[in-house]
């Protein structure tokens, strides 16, 4: 045979090995698994994502959240620790990322499956357990003003900053300090002599300042100023307001679908 | 082997010269329409993984930009590195090499340059995509839906040709450089075919997806990167010192070894995942047997080098070869000993995997490729390289931003994970513990940037011709013992 023939063929077989390995056996062995019902008349699990939450995956994908964040709760027997002079193991159940492992069943209906490489932030396969809307919303729009250490990206672009019309806010609007929503994304402090120029501006803001946060500061001196501007940047801006855009809404309804660690399967027992 | 051969004479000398400049000649264009737009994706690609590398310590920087979010940025400096830079530099470098090896002029090189047009096409689309909104969030295979016809039209193409290149070879004996190239272009598309197919036309159920995925992810590398770059190594080693290959037959284990345990190893990377659990197992096995071929061309590079070690105080090809060789063999290791069930139990999830793919994609690949470059450009163009300093630059700006990247996320990869698995640490110290490594690596791969940029420049001004013309000897970082720097002609 020609050796050019011997390498292609050679070539063929080695790589069907693993095709029929790798791929055909687990695709064969996967393929008919159904939602699980515990008993007749329940609801099965996994169940569909709501049309939103549908949409919501796209915005998760596009954005590669996945990059950061893995959605696959480890089994019991994985991930191990010393604690008083004993090895305990199942670090993620008791990070309190799921009550059990997750496993292929969970997953059934997900495309694309988003089951992650990396932990630079937490496990997201059971999130929707753990935070509400509002917390979601604010902690997307930008993560630092919950945790100062976090470097989660801020994803303010999915949210609109608006004048507020006819002194009304909106249902949805972030309830966040000036300070996070003045310029989204980042967080702003004026310099000194800015503030000197909003407190000359609003004669009386000051004074209500002082009198919300009783204490013992003098508003003359410049650390008292500073005090005072530490006061105002937490209060909400009156004129304006930060609402979430559909993606965000999508995103977060995604978010709180995710709850892959919860029912029961029989399977997930060890 | 007990082979003697006349020594050649003069006139045979010539006419092999001759030969060789009509190859060269014939595949002129489209190899260098490839290692062009490699390096074009190099920079583009090396820009988006300073952004990105930069944003994970300082959150605020370039933030507002939904174009450059950090999810964004990752996905498009993959596919500009992945995609781009190591795919075009390898099919670049593998043409020329099947043309020589085969001693084969290359039919209808304008066919070529379309399928080079095509992938850079995909390539627009694949990075302008991403950062748009259209990434798919499916690891290695990001990119958009409208790219993967670019892409299969383009190997479709440069596959054939390789294929017909090597059919119409005038030369008997088939050297392993062209066994790895010719295998290599037949994965590849069939890879990447089943592989999108089964992910995004059949839609396999929940973690199949994942399995394929990362059946994909690691052949990639596998059966598309690393043998041409181990294919390269093997021409260019011997060709550059002068000496036969340590081993004819351990490169024939070499090669099917590869073959047969490569492709099987890429699940490991969802160990303790929600999959069949024989599945880890069978790739863990793969993963184990990879020491064989491993340490099959372990052998044989590093035995044909012993001895000739002198010759990288001068050869700008020849080390970074070895460079890339030597880290082939260390990133093997690294790979089989991290498929274990217990060390992937910490390295999984961690930058600790980061290190090792970029010692793999970077210290070995991308290093073996830019020894390529350095030999064969200048036997396209017909001039040598203006400067060895920049060469010299580009040389130790990388070699030692890789090594600063591989030890700094190592190192803080591993204790990532070690307090991932300690429920007691709070999850904020661990982010608080890996940051300075990260602004380590940003420093490491600004100084590998550097590197980059010495590379490009010198390829612009070879291909506008402003280095000296080919024939009194090439640019080497100093004179070879014995010979002066510029005198001896060059071997063509």
């Amino acid at each position: 045979m020609d050796r050019g023939m011997v390498i292609i063929v050679g070539a063929l077989l080695t790589f069907a090995s693993s095709w029929l390995g790798l791929v055909l056996l687990p695709y064969r062995q996967l393929q008919n698994q159904q939602p699980y019902t515990a008993s007749p008349g329940d609801d099965p699990y996994p169940r569909q994502l709501s049309e939103k939450a549908l949409a919501g995956v796209g915005v998760y994908s596009a954005n590669g959240c996945l990059y950061c964040h893995s959605q696959q709760v480890r089994s019991a027997r994985f991930g191990n620790w010393w604690e008083g002079g004993e090895m305990k193991t199942g670090a993620d159940i008791r990070r309190g990322w799921g009550n059990r492992r997750t496993v292929s069943r969970d997953y059934l209906h997900d495309r694309p499956t988003l089951l992650g490489t990396m932990r630079t932030g937490p496990d997201l396969a059971n999130v929707g357990s753990r935070y509400s809307p509002a917390w979601q919303h604010q902690h997307l729009f930008n993560p630092r003003s919950f945790n100062a250490w976090s470097t989660m990206p801020s994803f303010a672009f999915l949210y609109r900053r608006e004048p507020v019309e006819g002194g009304k806010r909106a249902e949805t609007a972030l309830r966040l300090g000036r300070e996070w929503t003045v310029n989204p994304g980042y967080r702003w402090r004026p310099t000194d002599e800015e503030w000197d120029r909003i407190l000359a501006s609003q004669p009386g803001l000051a004074d209500a300042l002082k009198a919300a946060n009783p204490g013992h500061f003098d508003v003359a001196t410049p650390e008292g100023k500073a005090r005072l501007l530490d006061f105002w940047l937490t209060t909400e801006e009156a004129d304006h307001q930060v609402v979430p855009t559909a993606d965000a809404d999508h995103l977060v309804a995604y978010l709180l679908e995710l709850r892959k660690a919860e029912t029961p399967l029989p399977e997930a027992k060890e | 082997m007990g082979v003697t051969l006349t020594p050649p004479t003069p006139a045979d000398r010539a006419q092999a010269a001759r030969e060789r400049r009509e190859i060269d000649s014939s595949c002129r264009g489209p190899v260098l329409h490839y290692a062009a737009s490699a390096v074009a994706w190099l920079l583009v690609g090396t820009t988006l993984a300073v952004v990105a590398s930069v944003k994970l310590h300082s959150p605020y920087f370039l933030t507002g930009s939904e174009y450059l979010t950090f999810g964004r940025v990752r996905m498009a400096h993959l596919q500009a590195v992945g995609i781009g830079w190591s795919a075009m530099a390898g099919m670049g470098g593998a043409c020329w090499l099947m043309c020589r090896l085969s001693r084969a002029t290359l039919l209808y090189p304008k066919l070529l340059h379309v399928a080079a047009g095509l992938w850079n096409v995909g390539m627009v689309a694949n990075v302008l995509g991403i950062l748009a909104g259209h990434g798919r969030s499916v690891e290695w295979l990001d990119s958009p839906p409208y790219v993967a016809p670019f892409l299969v039209a383009s190997i479709g193409i440069f596959s054939v040709w390789t294929a017909a290149t090597f059919v119409r070879r005038r030369e008997p004996h088939v050297y392993v450089t062209q066994w790895y190239i010719l295998a290599a272009v037949f994965w590849f598309p069939v890879l990447y075919l089943v592989t999108v197919g089964m992910i995004f036309w059949v839609r396999s159920t929940g973690v199949m997806q994942m399995v394929v995925n990362w059946w994909f992810g690691h052949n990639y590398l596998g059966l598309w990167l690393t043998p041409m770059g181990v294919g390269a190594a093997y021409y260019l080693i011997p060709k550059i010192i002068g000496r036969p290959v340590h081993s004819y037959y351990l490169s024939i284990i070499g090669f099917w070894a590869l073959a047969l345990f490569y492709s099987w190893a890429g699940i490991h990377h969802l160990i303790g995942g929600p999959i069949p659990a024989w599945l880890a197992t069978a790739s863990t096995v793969g993963s184990m047997m990879m020491f064989i071929p491993v340490i099959a061309v372990a052998i044989n590079h590093h035995m044909t080098m012993l001895g000739s070690f002198h010759v990288l105080r001068y050869s700008p090809a020849l080390r970074f070869t070895v460079f890339g060789a030597m880290t082939y063999t260390a990133v093997s290791f690294q790979g089989s000993i991290e498929s274990l069930k217990d060390f992937s139990e910490v390295a999984h999830f961690t930058h600790y995997t980061v290190a090792h793919a970029h010692l793999g994609a970077y210290g070995f690949f991308t290093m073996v490729m830019f020894g390529l470059f350095y030999y064969m450009i200048p036997r396209l163009t017909g001039r040598e390289w203006f400067s060895a300093r920049l060469i010299s630059l580009h040389f130790w700006c990388d070699a030692v931003g890789i090594s600063i990247y591989f030890v700094s996320l190592t190192v803080g990869g591993w204790w990532q994970g070690r307090m991932l698995n300690d429920p007691n640490v709070p999850f904020g110290n661990i982010v608080e513990y890996v940051r300075p490594y990260l602004f380590t690596r940003s420093v490491a791969g600004c100084l590998m940037g550097v590197g980059h940029v010495a590379f490009a420049l010198l390829l612009v001004a070879n291909l506008a011709g402003w280095g000296r013309k080919r024939g009194i000897g090439p640019a080497y970082f100093v004179a070879p013992a014995g010979k002066p720097a510029a005198g001896e002609p060059a071997p063509v």
